[in-house]
């Protein structure tokens, strides 16, 4: 049991890394995720940053 | 405008400039409701780990108070750490990320707060009164009761609609590796957290301990790690503004990890009853998972290249880095400590201890005071105190590498007196100064999260917390597949098919991790307990199981194991090894997983129940430097007035080992000893071999030996004075506390005890007599055998106590006549008990407990011997004659035993 648990991660590991070796599209599918994050954090810090500075001037005018 | 084209793998989009489609909304309110309540809940927490630290230099500080006993606040300290400050801390991040990771906001606001009060209103606040109050699971990362135990579940369904569910109606084409471990970290939990509470309450003994086992990993790999993970992934490339290194290697990791950590459990219970299949397969897994470990935090750290200058400035990046170093550090250590030949020699030490802080500290709570730190500065209108942040930081590092460092040296000191023939006191002593660290290095981490907390609140204003906008542009590096981002609804359905993979894959995984070292391990062990047992195996009476509840309650398990190892250090010390038929009746296990005190596998027959009972009111009483906690509150004011709960705890220790012995599995060869050479038992497979020690224990575990030897002391007068003198220092450690500092048999303990002990300076005693004592302890009195120290000490003892006596004794003032009248008296008497030639082996006597006195080794001064004629030994089978014999003849017969000293061929005066 326990060489085949063995076996099989391994195989799945090694069949993800034919799969990032052999096929160009697989790695760039593989690596969108961390792009797209990064473009979230900016959305999201823009948006803080267009509200704080909101809140900032309007209790200046107060 | 989009434009689209397919890859096998990918349907990459284009798109133009287009207006955002919007930014979901992020509950600011809840976040700061969570970082609010992980903070009061971890300063509690440490409050209590300290207190818990202190009472083991200390063990009387704030004793006598139930609530406030070891046992109870350790549970509290580690279910705070666990619920109160990681639980709400996470929950803080998730609030602030699955925004940003699934475009759609958490699912509702009022299911938030909900979550928020259930979280800490059903959980951890009743949990800490309840376990206080008496009412807890004896079960590692799992102390909480199971009416909190049921909300701990609610709520982690509560948080698959909160947090997982957005995911699912997520409108990002690819989900980012920190989502990964969210839904992985809520999801698992969910499934194991019952799994690891509830079966050992309905699964006995070894085959329950395969679950908790489980457990216990489970919570760190299942709940702690991905949720840490999480945020580690997540404030890296926030905070440098760079992708991370390799998105294909981190989903690598997340996968190994799920796959792996659930197989680790069983390497908590090496060399145990558990089949060895199941362990070997557990030491593969940790092996399997060390390589995984190097893999993750491999690709965190090259997600930092470039940008040392960073994690310099950057205060929370700081935190999450020493996080993830700490991560490398402690799960290497964890893969090692998994090995056999380390796990036998640093396994229940203060190394394991050391392990746990450096995880639980090291890399989770730092990675969690970084993503708290992280998103703090990110809340519109707040702004941490970034001085005040930087001396937190260091005085949390400078504290927990102290504690660490320190932990794992005691460790290994506790293994190598472990491992010798040495007392086990001797390891309580040579630990006690690394207690004594372990405790003032608390103090800067306590002082650190103190500062944490100040920093938060005395950031400056809302002035100075705009985002840096002009920067926005560095955060998106032109890379290659940036334009394969899209914001629009997978029109392919691949982010649910992917959520359906995990789901299959990581429960298919989970499932086999239960399969493999649990269910089958448990039928193995349940095919052996049937096959091995007594037939006539004694189930607990009432007031034994009542017992086992308070023993549990009180954390007695957390420091004394039930589980022998078969390990030849084990077994001499403790006895045979404990087999799984032992505990079929156990529920829940009461294995262990750590020893301060020694195991009590064998405590049945062991030691006389006022000794226990002494023991229990006041352990100093009767073990000078015990660091066990005193539960006077078991008793109405003395060691001689046991509430029914003390008479409980004493019934049940009594029970420990019962079986075994009963069953006649307890062979001992008389005579045998500790074998250094001894080697480590047969293991799985063979219960019929673990069910034959090859020695005797060393000590507390019965079987007294007819053959001890004969311990002369020195004849030369200058040994014989170095001897007095070591031996004087061994009595005051190990024999002052009953006998008294000057053997009077006035000690501390003598009051609860009957009989009383030995007055020493009343009586002559042969080397045979002292040697025998002090090898096999006297059974039915408090006098345990003495074995376990070495030859030499034990040599000493002998010199040091026949020291005691004065030797001047006045010389016999009677006459043959009155020697005669003795013996007459005494064969009329006495010989039933004391036979016919005062050899202590009357034909009543193999019934009796104590045994009766042999005068031909002990000679009581003329006082003693009267005293003891009128009024008897109470505890003893000896009674008061003062009724029956007159002065006189009490006198003659005084007289008489004191002539028989000696050899009994020597006594004959035909």
């Amino acid at each position: 049991m326990i060489n085949l648990i063995v076996i099989v991660v391994s195989a799945m590991m090694l069949a993800l890394l034919m799969g990032w070796w052999r096929w160009p599209a697989f790695r760039t599918w593989f690596e969108a995720p961390k792009h797209s994050m990064l473009r979230q954090e900016r959305r999201f810090d823009d948006q803080n940053a267009t509200r704080t500075a909101a809140r900032l001037h309007s209790s200046q005018g107060s | 405008m989009t434009t689209g084209s397919e890859t096998p793998f990918h349907r990459v989009e284009q798109r133009d400039t287009q207006p955002d489609p919007g930014v979901p909304s992020v509950d600011y309110g809840l976040i700061r409701a969570h970082v609010l309540a992980s903070f009061a809940t971890l300063l509690i927490s440490v409050a209590f780990g300290l207190v818990v630290a202190t009472k083991l230099n200390l063990p009387e500080f704030l004793g006598g108070h139930a609530w406030l006993t070891w046992g109870r606040l350790r549970y509290n300290h580690t279910q705070g750490i666990f619920f109160g400050w990681l639980g709400n801390a996470f929950l803080a991040f998730l609030y602030y990320v699955v925004p940003r990771l699934a475009d759609r906001p958490v699912l509702s606001r009022k299911l938030g707060w909900l979550l928020f009060w259930i979280w800490n209103c059903a959980v951890v606040l009743p949990g800490w009164v309840l376990v206080a109050a008496g009412f807890s699971q004896p079960l590692e990362w799992a102390e909480f009761p199971l009416v909190v135990d049921a909300f701990v579940v609610l709520a982690f369904i509560l948080m698959v609609f909160e947090f997982v569910l957005p995911f699912l109606r997520a409108r990002l084409s690819d989900l980012y590796v920190s989502a990964w471990y969210i839904i992985g970290g809520i999801i698992f939990t969910m499934l194991a957290y019952p799994v690891g509470n509830l079966v050992p309450e309905l699964v006995p003994g070894a085959r329950g301990a395969a679950f908790s086992g489980l457990w216990i990993h489970d919570a760190v790999g299942l709940y702690v790690t991905p949720f840490a993970l999480a945020i580690a992934y997540y404030v890296i490339p926030a905070t440098t503004r760079r992708a991370i290194f390799s998105h294909f290697l981190s989903m690598v990791g997340f996968w190994l990890l799920f796959f792996i950590y659930p197989l680790n459990g069983t390497h908590h219970y090496v060399y145990s009853a558990i089949p060895m299949a199941a362990q070997k397969g557990a030491i593969v897994a940790s092996a399997y998972l060390g390589m995984d470990v190097i893999l993750v935090v491999a690709n965190l750290l090259l997600s930092l290249r470039g940008s040392s200058g960073t994690v310099g400035r950057d205060v929370p990046l700081r935190f999450v880095w020493f996080g993830v170093v700490s991560y490398l550090l402690v799960s290497l250590q964890g893969s090692v400590q998994a090995l056999m030949p380390v796990n036998r020699f640093i396994h229940f030490t203060d190394w394991v201890i050391g392990h746990s802080h450096f995880a639980m500290i090291g890399f989770a709570s730092f990675i969690a005071l970084g993503g708290i730190a992280h998103l703090w500065q990110r809340i519109p209108g707040t702004r941490y105190n970034e001085r005040t942040m930087n001396w937190s930081f260091w005085l949390l590092a400078a504290g927990l590498t102290l504690m660490v460092a320190d932990l794992t040296i005691a460790g290994l000191v506790e293994g190598q007196v472990w491992a010798s023939s040495a007392p086990w006191m001797e390891s309580v002593c040579a630990v006690a100064s690394y207690w004594l660290v372990r405790t003032f290095s608390g103090l800067p981490i306590l002082a650190g999260l103190v500062l944490f907390f100040t920093s938060l609140v005395s950031g400056p204003g809302p002035s100075a917390a705009i985002t840096p906008v002009a920067s926005r542009e560095a955060y998106i590096p032109a890379v290659e597949g940036d334009a394969s981002i899209s914001h629009e609804p997978p029109s392919s359905g691949r982010i649910r098919h992917a959520h359906v993979i995990i789901f299959g894959a990581g429960a298919g995984f989970f499932a086999l991790s239960f399969l493999v070292l649990a269910i089958l391990p448990g039928k193995e062990l349940e095919d052996e307990i049937q096959r091995v047992a007594p037939v006539t195996m004694p189930t607990l009476t009432a007031s034994e199981q009542k017992g086992r509840v308070v023993y549990g309650r009180e954390g007695c398990a957390y420091c004394h194991t039930q589980q022998i190892r078969s390990l030849a250090e084990d077994v001499r010390r403790f006895g045979a090894p404990t087999e799984a038929w032992e505990t079929k009746y156990d529920y829940p296990q009461l294995w262990g997983t750590r020893r301060i005190g020694p195991d009590l596998s064998r405590e049945f027959n062991v030691r006389p129940r006022d000794w226990q009972l002494t023991h229990l009111y006041n352990p100093r009483l009767v073990v000078q430097d015990s660091v066990m906690p005193p539960y006077s509150w078991l008793f109405n004011g003395s060691p001689d007035r046991p509430t029914q709960e003390a008479l409980d705890v004493v019934a049940y220790l009594e029970t420990l080992g019962r079986a075994r012995q009963l069953s006649g599995l307890e062979r001992q060869a008389p005579g045998s000893s500790v074998q250094p050479g001894t080697a480590d038992m047969v293991m799985a497979g063979e219960p019929s071999a673990r069910a034959t020690p090859p020695t005797v224990p060393i000590a507390m575990t019965g079987g007294y030996s007819l053959s001890a030897p004969v311990l002369h002391p020195a004849s030369d007068p200058d040994d014989l004075q170095e001897e007095v003198s070591r031996g004087g220092a061994l009595f005051a450690a190990n024999c002052a506390s009953c006998h008294g500092s000057g053997g009077v048999g006035d000690g501390k303990a003598s009051a609860s005890l009957l009989p009383k002990p030995a007055n020493l300076t009343a009586a002559r005693f042969s080397d045979e007599r002292l040697s025998s004592v002090l090898w096999n302890g006297v059974a039915g009195s408090s006098m345990p055998p003495w074995r376990q120290l070495p030859t030499e000490d034990l040599r000493a003892l002998v010199a040091y106590i026949q020291s005691l006596h004065s030797s001047g004794a006045a010389p016999s003032t009677q006459g043959a006549t009155s020697l005669n009248d003795g013996e007459s008296l005494f064969a009329a008497n006495c010989a039933g008990c004391h036979g016919a030639r005062g050899a202590g082996d009357g034909p009543v006597a193999g019934g009796l407990a104590p045994q009766p006195t042999n005068f031909h080794l002990k000679k009581p001064d003329r006082e003693r011997a009267l005293e003891v004629l009128a009024n008897g030994l109470p505890g003893t089978a000896m009674p008061p004659w003062k009724s029956q014999l007159s002065v006189d003849q009490r006198h003659a017969l005084a007289e008489f035993v004191r002539s028989l000293y000696g050899p009994p061929q020597e006594i004959s005066r035909e």
